[in-house]
């Protein structure tokens, strides 16, 4: 049984033209993903129970169940309501990448504020205290002191989140998406060789995840220069 | 609602598919993450070198890569070593439970690597040494003081490769394994109502790792028992 | 003496409070007068923190009444901001903004909360790094600096805000012996100006030279409250007897 090198060598740039769909999906679902974990923890740290609630349902929601099922829900499962067929967003809804894109961001949506939280959790009580007696009041606590601190905290959990969100994006091949596994899947249909195509798409995001995560390494140095070198 | 009814027997054979699968890998991650964490710890540099390389690629591909390369590439090797063996045969291939349950088992192995390596670090030298003072022996040392330490400190991590394995099993229907996403997909099929059939198949699955939420706090509680009500 | 020492700047009425089953601060009644400098001491667990904290309401006290500057401490927003512009506070264990320069640890509460434009704030800040000795600290972070430098400049930073009343919370007790000195005779210092003072801590030889009076509390009360002359040389209560021999003995 052979290894063939030439065939790995040959795909890959077949690979990479679906490269551009993972990395779509990367960006759009990671933005977007972002902007609803800060919604939501505030919603989660406002003690407000209206607020907390639906934010402590979603986030158990998304976290409880795989992401599969999620996308297969916004994606098999919408049309079969009336009101998503009938509505504006349809156009939107019919399309597998922006249903992907949904299921990603919501997904990750509530890892990341969950990962915020840490963060925020993360801030020594006596600064805040500090802020406090000296009469700085709630909000500007949380903008000037709490965030750039929980931010700086978040970072190494926010990385490994990012990558999750990278080897999730490869799900999108279930939906007929062209991504780089949907790309290495057609291929090996062809081919039967799935050692070689499948490793030298492993490879490629393998290569994603080590930039990603040399990235927020250097982001972390960064924004770690004023803490004590124990 | 009434579509549900008639196939409620389907989803609970498959969510028992579900837990079989659940508990076979478990019980494989377990020991890959022991056997990983003591490569790593061990002074070899070969087999640190080799958990390394594990802990990197498994923890970098993508889930259903890794299921696709495990379950196509054994049937292609299997077929080829049948072949050798007795041309007439055509195709050999793994089931797709044992497939998954593996592929999943690689997969949580290299996170229960870091986290069984990371606990064990944990352990205070302090304990050991006193221990060593007091005259254990290494065995009784590891089995007393270091293990349960462990354990304490990888407790919730453990818990979290728990759950992504509960959830990363859902995948293994993608390669034909007859569980509850498969369930719903044939059900989907007949009553066209996919949104009900997935809906159960969610609300399934955030049961389940309720439960195991529920069961790793409670464990969790227990292993620190002694650290409560310290000021 | 001075005729400054007339006015009652803070006045703490039957003030209790609890943590759960336990009773921090049992019926304490206190009056600060302007320009005074109060020590207290006691054993831990006395209630000397909880005390100076319901000042500024880092901690609300369940009963009772505590009066500041004029304004009485309610569960109002407006009336806790008010109170804290004009008091203080100097922490155990500093508490300065770890992710921001010396420069804008001083400066950030002049901006947010007096509205200040940069410029002057900075002059401002500048200013009290001078009076606290260490101006040439001012664009180095936190972690850069030794603890007894830390701490001046959480006084400094106090100090920005011109508060009528300053409170220390254990100042000194996080600090290696060699820099206690350093934070004390800025403490000494502000004392010699006039500044209205309570400042909880163990440094009896400072209090001894510094305090107007000293308040001993234990288990929740204030048990004696003296000039330091008769205080430390004819305690009235056993307690403070038995603290006194504990803490000035070894």
């Amino acid at each position: 049984m052979n290894f063939d090198v030439s065939l790995v060598v040959e795909s890959i740039p077949r690979m990479l033209e679906g490269i551009g769909l993972t990395l779509q999906l990367l960006i759009l679902s990671s933005a977007i993903g972002l902007v609803l974990a800060i919604i939501t923890l505030l919603m989660r740290i406002s003690g407000k129970w209206f607020l907390v609630a639906p934010a402590a349902i979603y986030i158990y929601f998304f976290r409880g169940t795989p992401i599969l099922v999620q996308i297969f829900i916004i994606y098999y499962g919408l049309p079969q309501l009336e009101f998503i067929r009938e509505g504006a967003l349809w156009p939107v809804l019919r399309e597998p990448f922006w249903c992907c894109v949904i299921a990603l961001s919501l997904n990750g949506g509530a890892y990341v504020s969950e990962i915020l939280r840490g963060g925020v959790l993360g801030v020594e009580k006596g600064v805040l205290e500090a802020a406090s007696a000296l009469g700085i009041s709630r909000s500007q606590r949380f903008v000037y002191i709490t965030s750039p601190i929980a931010i700086r905290l978040s970072i190494p959990a926010y990385s490994n989140d990012m990558i999750s969100m990278v080897k999730s994006t490869a799900l999108a091949s279930t939906v007929t998406l062209l991504d780089m596994t949907g790309v290495a899947r057609t291929i090996v249909a062809q081919t039967f060789a799935p050692y070689e195509i499948f490793i030298a798409a492993a490879s490629i995001y393998l290569v994603m995840a080590w930039m990603i995560q040399k990235g927020f390494g250097l982001l972390e140095r960064r924004m770690s220069r004023y803490v004590k070198a124990t | 609602m009434s579509d549900l009814v008639g196939w409620a027997d389907e989803y609970f054979w498959g969510a028992m598919v579900v837990l079989r699968v659940f508990a076979v890998s478990l019980v494989l991650s377990v020991i890959i993450g022991l056997v990983g964490a003591a490569m790593k710890l061990s002074r070899s540099r070969v087999a640190n070198a080799i958990a390394g390389a594990y802990t990197v690629v498994f923890r970098g591909t993508p889930e259903l890569l890794v299921l696709l390369i495990v379950y196509f590439g054994a049937a292609v090797t299997l077929t080829a070593i049948a072949q050798s063996v007795d041309p007439s045969i055509k195709f050999i291939d793994i089931p797709p439970f044992w497939a998954g349950a593996f592929a999943i088992a690689l997969i949580v192995g290299a996170y229960m690597t870091e986290t069984f390596r990371g606990a064990f670090l944990g352990v205070d030298p302090g304990h050991v040494e006193a221990a060593r003072a007091l005259g254990l022996s290494n065995l009784q040392t590891f089995i007393y003081v270091r293990i349960p330490q462990m354990w304490r400190l990888a407790l919730p991590n453990f818990g979290n490769h728990m759950l992504s394995l509960m959830k990363d099993t859902a995948l293994i229907s993608v390669i034909g394994l007859e569980e509850i996403v498969f369930v719903a997909e044939m059900a989907t099929s007949v009553t066209t109502k996919p949104f009900t059939m997935f809906m159960v198949v969610a609300l399934i699955y955030l049961c389940i790792t309720t439960v195991i939420t529920l069961a790793v706090m409670a464990l969790e509680k227990y292993a620190n028992r002694h650290l409560e009500g310290s000021r | 003496m001075s005729e400054a020492k007339s006015e009652p700047i803070i006045v703490l009425e039957d003030v209790c409070k609890r943590f759960g089953d336990f009773q921090a601060l049992t019926e304490v009644n206190l009056t600060v007068s302007r320009g005074e400098r109060i020590v207290v001491c006691g054993p831990s667990g006395s209630g000397k923190s909880t005390m100076i904290r319901c000042i500024n309401r880092l901690e609300e006290h369940d009963s009772g009444r505590i009066i500041v500057a004029g304004k009485e401490l309610t569960g109002e927003v407006k009336d806790i901001d008010a109170v804290r512009r004009e008091v203080g506070m100097v922490f155990q264990s500093f508490n300065l903004f770890p992710h921001l320069k010396v420069i804008d640890n001083l400066t950030l509460a002049l901006r947010l909360v007096r509205k200040m434009p940069k410029t002057e704030a900075r002059k401002v800040a500048v200013k009290y790094l001078e009076r606290v000795y260490i101006p040439d600290q001012a664009d180095k972070y936190p972690s850069q600096l030794s603890g007894g430098q830390q701490q001046r400049v959480a006084i400094a930073r106090a100090l920005c805000m011109n508060p009528e009343v300053m409170l220390f919370d254990e100042p000194t007790s996080a600090l290696d012996p060699e820099m206690i000195s350093e934070v004390l005779d800025v403490m000494r210092e502000l004392a010699e100006e006039g500044m209205t003072m309570i400042c909880v801590t163990h440094e009896m030889g400072f209090a001894r030279s510094v305090a107007d009076l000293m308040v001993f509390m234990d288990r929740g009360e204030i048990v004696e409250t003296a000039p330091p002359g008769e205080f430390f040389e004819n305690p009235r209560s056993d307690r403070t007897r038995l603290f006194l021999g504990q803490i000035l003995s070894h």
